[in-house]
C-alpha cells in the first residue's frame, strides 16, 4: 500500500483539575480587563503539528499517540492530549 | 530631576534599578506601582527587567495594556527619556514604543552571563556619554531576547541611526558566537527615531558597581549618566 | 494503609496510632478529624521517626536568634540584621512531575523565609540524578533544571550555588533539595505563633482546590509503579502569584498589624493553624466556608487538607484588617478572612456552622514518637572485602576521563539557566569560587553560602560522610573569607522502618554532630525526607 503523508495535530492541555496559571493570568489580566465579559476562561495548552508517513488514518494516529507516550511528550500525571488527524498528501 | 521606576505585577528588577539610581547616583527616583502612575511627576521613566505578569502569552504582552503605558506614550511623545530593560523592552516592543519583536532564545533557554556591548550610536539619551565603537561589558539574563525585524524595516533602522547596542566579542568584532540569543544582526538595543525611548537586553543596573562585575569595572553606569545628562541639558 | 471498617477515610496510620487518637480525644474522631491526625502525625509533617535522633544536634551559639522547631532558623550577621535560612526537599514530586514538582519546591521553601519577615535573596539547589545516560535522568534532569529557573528567575530570586550529582542509585527516586537564604532587620522578625487571641485569621494567595490532598502521605511512602496515577498529588506552581504574595507580605508586616504568618505547604490549613496555635499556647476558630475556593463543592475535609500552593495565613489585628485589605488589593491578591485566634487551646473548625473537628492542637502538632530499630548493614561488610583496583597505566587518560566525568564536568549548562545576578547582590558567582557571596545591601556585609553532600562517602560510612559534608561545606565559605556561623541540614534517606535504613540516618546525624561540635558551628533547622 503506498504511504500518505497525514497531518496529525497533537493538543496538550493541563489537565481540568489542574490549575492553569497562565490560562488564568491572560483571562483576568488582559481579556476580562479588556472588557470581554462574554468570555468565561481561558486555558492555555501546547499545539504540535505532525506529518508523518503512514498507510490510513489509523496507523498515522497510532504512530503520533506511541511517539508522545514513549518519548514524554506530554506528562499524563499531569496533561491530557487529543490526536486529530486533519488530512494527507500522497 | 525625578525618575520614576514602573513596578508592573512580576517585575523584579525594580528594586535594583532603584538601587542604582538612589544609592550610587544619588537621583531622586520613585518606586512606583502601575495602577498610580502618573507622568507630569516625572522627567524619565525607566521599565525595568523581571516577568510581568509572569511573560504569560508573551512576555511584555499583558503588561502592555496597562494604563501606565498610556503616560509612558505620553512621555514618549513629548521627548522625555525612557528606558526599557530586558522585559521592559519587551513591554515598550508590545505597546508599539520601539519597533521589531523579541521571540525566544535559539538554543530554547534561559541564558544568564555577561556580554560584551558595542555602542553604535552615542545620539540617544541614554547613550550621550559612551562614544561610537565603545566596548561594556554588561550581564544578560533572559530566554525571550532574540531581537527580529525585517530586512527593509532594519535597513530604515540603520539610516535613522536606531541601533543601539550589538552584542560582539572582546575584540568589538560581531561574530556568530558572540550573539547569545540569535537576534538578527546581532542587536542588543534599540531606539525610537527621536532617540529618546531606548530599549536593551542587557541590565546596565546589575554592571553599575565594580564589585559586581568579573571585569571589575562599571560601564551599565554610563547609560544612567547619559540619562542625568540629557536631562541636565 | 490501615483500612477500617469503622474508619470512614482512608488513613495511613497504625494501629497504635488509631488508638492513641482515641484516646486523647476520648470519642471517636469525625472523618475531617480521622485526615487531619492522618496528615499530622504523617512522617513528612511530624517527623516522628527522626525527632529523637535530630535532639544530638548543637543548635545554639551567641550567633543563633532562632533554632530549630519554626519555619527557618535565623542567625545575626551583625549590624541589627539576620539571616534567615533553611533547606528543603521535594524529592517524590519532582520523581513524578519534574519541572512542577521542582517549580513548586522552590515555592514551599520560599514561603518558609517569607513567613518569618525576612526578604528572600537567594537560592541553592543540590540535586541528584540516576546515571546520566538513561531516559529517564535526562528527562528529570532536563526539567527539574527548567522548572527550578522559570519558577526562580520569575520570582527575581537568584540561584547561585547548588550541586548536580549523577548515580544509579538515584534513578527512580531523585533528590531535588533546595534552600533559600532571606534577609531581616533583626528587631523586625516574625515566628509562627498565635499569641494573640482576638486576632483575625486572613488566608491570603491562591485559591483553594483539591490539589495535593494526601500529598503529604504520599510524600510518607515509596515510590511504585501506580505513583504515576496519583492523580491529586502534584500541584502546578503559580511564580506570577508568588512574586505578589512576597511583596505584599512585606508591605503588610510592616504594617505592624501582624502578629503571626505561617505559609501554608504539606498539610495544608491544618498543618499551619495546629502548629502556630500549639506553639502560642492559644486556640483557633475557622470556618472553612469563608475560604476562597477555585473548585465547587469543596467538603470540609478537602478544605482542611487541600495543599493548593501559593498561600499564607497571617494573624491580624482586627484594627488593622482594613489596612491589610488595601495592601493585598493593591496587589490583587485574593484573601479571606477564615477565622480568628482564641483563647480556647482548642482547633475549632466549623462548616455552616456545624462543628466539624475540635482538637487540641497540641495533639496534632505533637505526633507520638516512633521508635525505630537501627541495625548495621549487610553491604558494609562485603564492602570491606573489596580488592584495590589496578593502577592505571597512562594516568593522562584517566585524568581525562575523570575531568569528563559528569560528577566532575563543569556545571556551566545548569547555572546559565538561572538568573544569579537579579538583585545586585551577587559578587561571586556560580563557577567562580567555592562559595556563593552575597552582599547584604543594607549594610557593609556579606554573607557566602554553600551546599554539600558527599552520598558515597554516606553510603559506605554515613559518620564520616555526614561529618565530612559539614566539614567541607565550612571549608569552602571560609576559603572566600567568611567566618561559618551557622547550618541546616536536609536528610534524604530510605524507608525509616527498615533497620538498616534508620542505622544510616542515625549515624549520619551521630556525625554531624560530631562536626557540629568540633568546628562550634549550630544547626538552626533543617529536613529530613525518608522513603527515598
Amino acid at each position: 500500500m503506498k504511504t500518505k503523508t497525514y497531518t496529525v495535530e497533537v493538543i496538550i492541555e493541563n489537565k481540568p483539575a489542574a490549575r492553569d496559571p497562565e490560562g488564568e493570568t491572560i483571562y483576568k489580566d488582559l481579556i476580562l480587563k479588556g472588557g470581554y465579559e462574554s468570555v468565561k476562561s481561558v486555558r492555555t495548552g501546547k499545539y504540535l503539528k505532525v506529518l508523518v508517513d503512514a498507510n490510513d488514518k489509523k496507523q498515522a494516529e497510532k504512530i503520533v499517540f506511541d511517539m508522545c507516550n514513549a518519548l514524554r511528550i506530554y506528562n499524563p500525571v499531569v496533561h491530557t492530549h487529543k490526536i486529530r488527524v486533519r488530512g494527507f498528501k500522497e | 530631576m525625578r525618575i520614576a521606576v514602573i513596578q508592573f505585577p512580576g517585575s523584579n528588577c525594580d528594586y535594583d534599578v532603584v538601587y542604582v539610581l538612589k544609592n550610587v547616583l544619588g537621583v531622586p527616583t520613585d518606586l512606583v506601582w502601575h495602577k498610580f502612575f502618573k507622568n507630569n511627576f516625572y522627567d524619565a521613566v525607566i521599565l525595568p527587567g523581571g516577568f510581568s505578569y509572569g511573560d504569560y502569552l508573551r512576555s511584555g504582552a499583558i503588561a502592555s495594556h496597562s494604563p501606565a503605558m498610556d503616560e509612558v506614550r505620553k512621555m514618549a511623545e513629548d521627548g522625555r527619556p525612557i528606558l526599557g530593560i530586558c522585559n521592559g523592552f519587551q513591554i515598550l516592543i508590545e505597546a508599539g514604543l520601539l519597533p521589531g519583536a523579541l521571540l525566544p532564545n535559539d538554543c530554547l533557554r534561559f541564558v544568564c552571563k555577561w556580554v560584551t556591548l558595542k555602542c553604535e550610536t552615542n545620539k540617544t539619551a541614554f547613550t550621550s556619554l559612551i562614544p561610537e565603537g565603545k566596548l561594556l561589558h554588561i550581564p544578560i539574563a533572559h530566554k525571550e531576547g532574540r531581537y527580529f525585524n525585517t530586512k527593509e524595516e532594519l535597513k530604515r533602522m540603520k539610516k535613522g541611526q536606531q541601533i543601539v547596542f550589538r552584542y560582539v566579542d572582546e575584540n568589538g568584532k560581531i561574530t556568530f558566537k558572540a550573539n547569545p540569543n540569535g537576534s538578527v544582526e546581532n542587536i542588543a538595543s534599540v531606539c525610537n527615531p527621536k532617540g529618546n525611548v531606548v530599549g536593551l537586553m542587557p541590565h546596565p543596573e546589575r554592571a553599575s558597581e565594580k564589585i559586581l562585575s568579573p571585569y571589575k569595572d562599571n560601564d551599565g553606569l554610563l547609560l544612567f549618566e547619559s540619562m542625568i545628562r540629557f536631562l541636565k541639558c | 494503609m490501615v483500612k477500617s471498617k469503622t474508619i470512614p477515610v482512608k488513613v495511613n496510620l497504625s494501629n497504635r496510632e488509631i488508638k492513641t487518637i482515641r484516646r486523647l480525644l476520648g470519642r471517636e474522631p469525625t472523618p475531617a478529624e480521622w485526615g487531619m491526625f492522618d496528615i499530622m502525625w504523617s512522617e513528612h509533617c511530624s517527623y516522628k521517626s527522626s525527632r529523637p535522633v535530630l535532639k544530638k544536634l548543637p543548635t545554639t551559639s551567641p550567633r543563633v536568634v532562632v533554632g530549630p522547631g519554626y519555619d527557618s532558623g535565623i542567625v545575626d550577621v551583625g549590624d541589627g540584621y539576620v539571616v534567615a535560612f533553611k533547606v528543603e526537599s521535594h524529592n517524590h514530586p519532582s520523581a513524578i512531575e519534574p519541572y512542577n514538582g521542582a517549580a513548586t519546591g522552590i515555592g514551599g521553601i520560599v514561603r518558609d523565609i517569607l513567613a518569618t519577615g525576612a526578604r528572600p535573596i537567594l537560592l541553592i539547589d543540590p540535586l541528584r540524578f540516576g546515571k546520566l545516560n538513561t531516559g529517564r535522568t535526562k528527562w528529570l534532569f532536563r526539567y527539574v533544571v527548567k522548572g527550578i529557573g522559570d519558577y526562580g528567575n520569575c520570582i527575581g530570586i537568584p540561584t547561585v550555588a547548588g550541586e548536580v550529582e549523577f548515580d544509579e542509585s538515584f534513578e527512580t527516586n531523585c533528590l531535588v533539595n533546595v534552600a533559600c537564604y532571606g534577609v531581616a532587620k533583626k528587631d523586625k522578625i516574625f515566628l509562627a505563633k498565635f499569641e494573640h487571641p482576638g486576632d483575625l485569621l486572613v488566608l491570603i494567595g491562591g485559591a483553594t482546590g483539591r490539589d495535593g490532598i494526601h500529598g503529604v502521605t504520599f510524600a510518607s511512602k515509596t515510590i511504585g509503579e501506580k505513583s504515576e496515577e496519583d492523580r491529586p498529588s502534584v500541584q502546578i506552581g503559580d511564580p506570577l502569584t508568588k512574586k505578589l504574595l512576597i511583596e505584599a507580605v512585606l508591605e503588610i508586616l510592616g504594617t505592624g498589624y501582624v502578629h503571626g504568618v505561617k505559609d501554608l505547604g504539606g498539610g495544608g490549613l491544618t498543618c499551619a493553624t495546629s502548629e502556630m496555635a500549639a506553639k502560642g499556647g492559644t486556640g483557633v476558630e475557622i470556618e472553612l466556608e469563608k475560604i476562597h475556593v477555585r473548585e465547587e463543592g469543596m467538603n470540609p475535609y478537602e478544605l482542611l487538607l487541600s495543599e493548593s500552593q501559593e498561600r499564607m495565613l497571617l494573624a491580624v489585628d482586627p484594627k488593622g484588617v482594613d489596612e491589610v485589605k488595601r495592601i493585598l488589593e493593591k496587589y490583587e491578591i485574593s484573601y479571606s478572612i477564615v477565622g480568628k485566634v482564641t483563647d480556647t487551646g482548642l482547633l475549632v473548625a466549623k462548616f455552616r456552622g456545624e462543628v466539624v473537628a475540635s482538637i487540641p492542637p497540641k495533639y496534632l502538632a505533637e505526633a507520638p514518637i516512633v521508635r525505630r530499630k537501627a541495625k548495621k548493614p549487610s553491604y558494609l561488610k562485603r564492602l570491606l572485602n573489596v580488592k584495590k583496583p589496578k593502577e592505571p597505566e597512562d594516568l593522562s587518560e584517566t585524568l581525562y576521563r575523570l575531568l569528563e566525568a559528569p560528577n566532575i564536568a563543569c556545571k556551566e549548562w545548569v547555572y546559565q539557566q538561572y538568573d544569579h545576578e537579579v538583585g545586585v547582590r551577587t559578587i561571586l558567582k556560580p563557577g567562580n569560587s567555592d562559595a556563593a557571596v552575597l552582599r547584604i545591601l543594607e549594610t557593609d556585609r556579606a554573607i557566602a553560602a554553600k551546599a554539600d553532600c558527599n552520598s558515597r562517602h554516606s553510603y559506605l560510612d554515613p559518620f564520616n560522610g555526614s561529618a565530612g559534608a559539614l566539614a567541607e561545606a565550612a571549608r569552602n565559605v571560609v576559603c572566600v573569607g567568611a567566618e561559618p556561623l551557622a547550618y541546616t541540614d536536609c536528610c534524604n534517606f530510605g524507608n525509616p522502618e527498615n533497620p538498616e535504613v534508620f542505622w544510616q540516618f542515625k549515624r549520619g546525624v551521630e556525625g554531624l554532630a560530631y562536626m557540629s561540635k568540633a568546628l562550634g558551628i549550630p544547626c538552626v533547622g533543617g529536613n529530613v525526607s525518608f522513603y527515598n
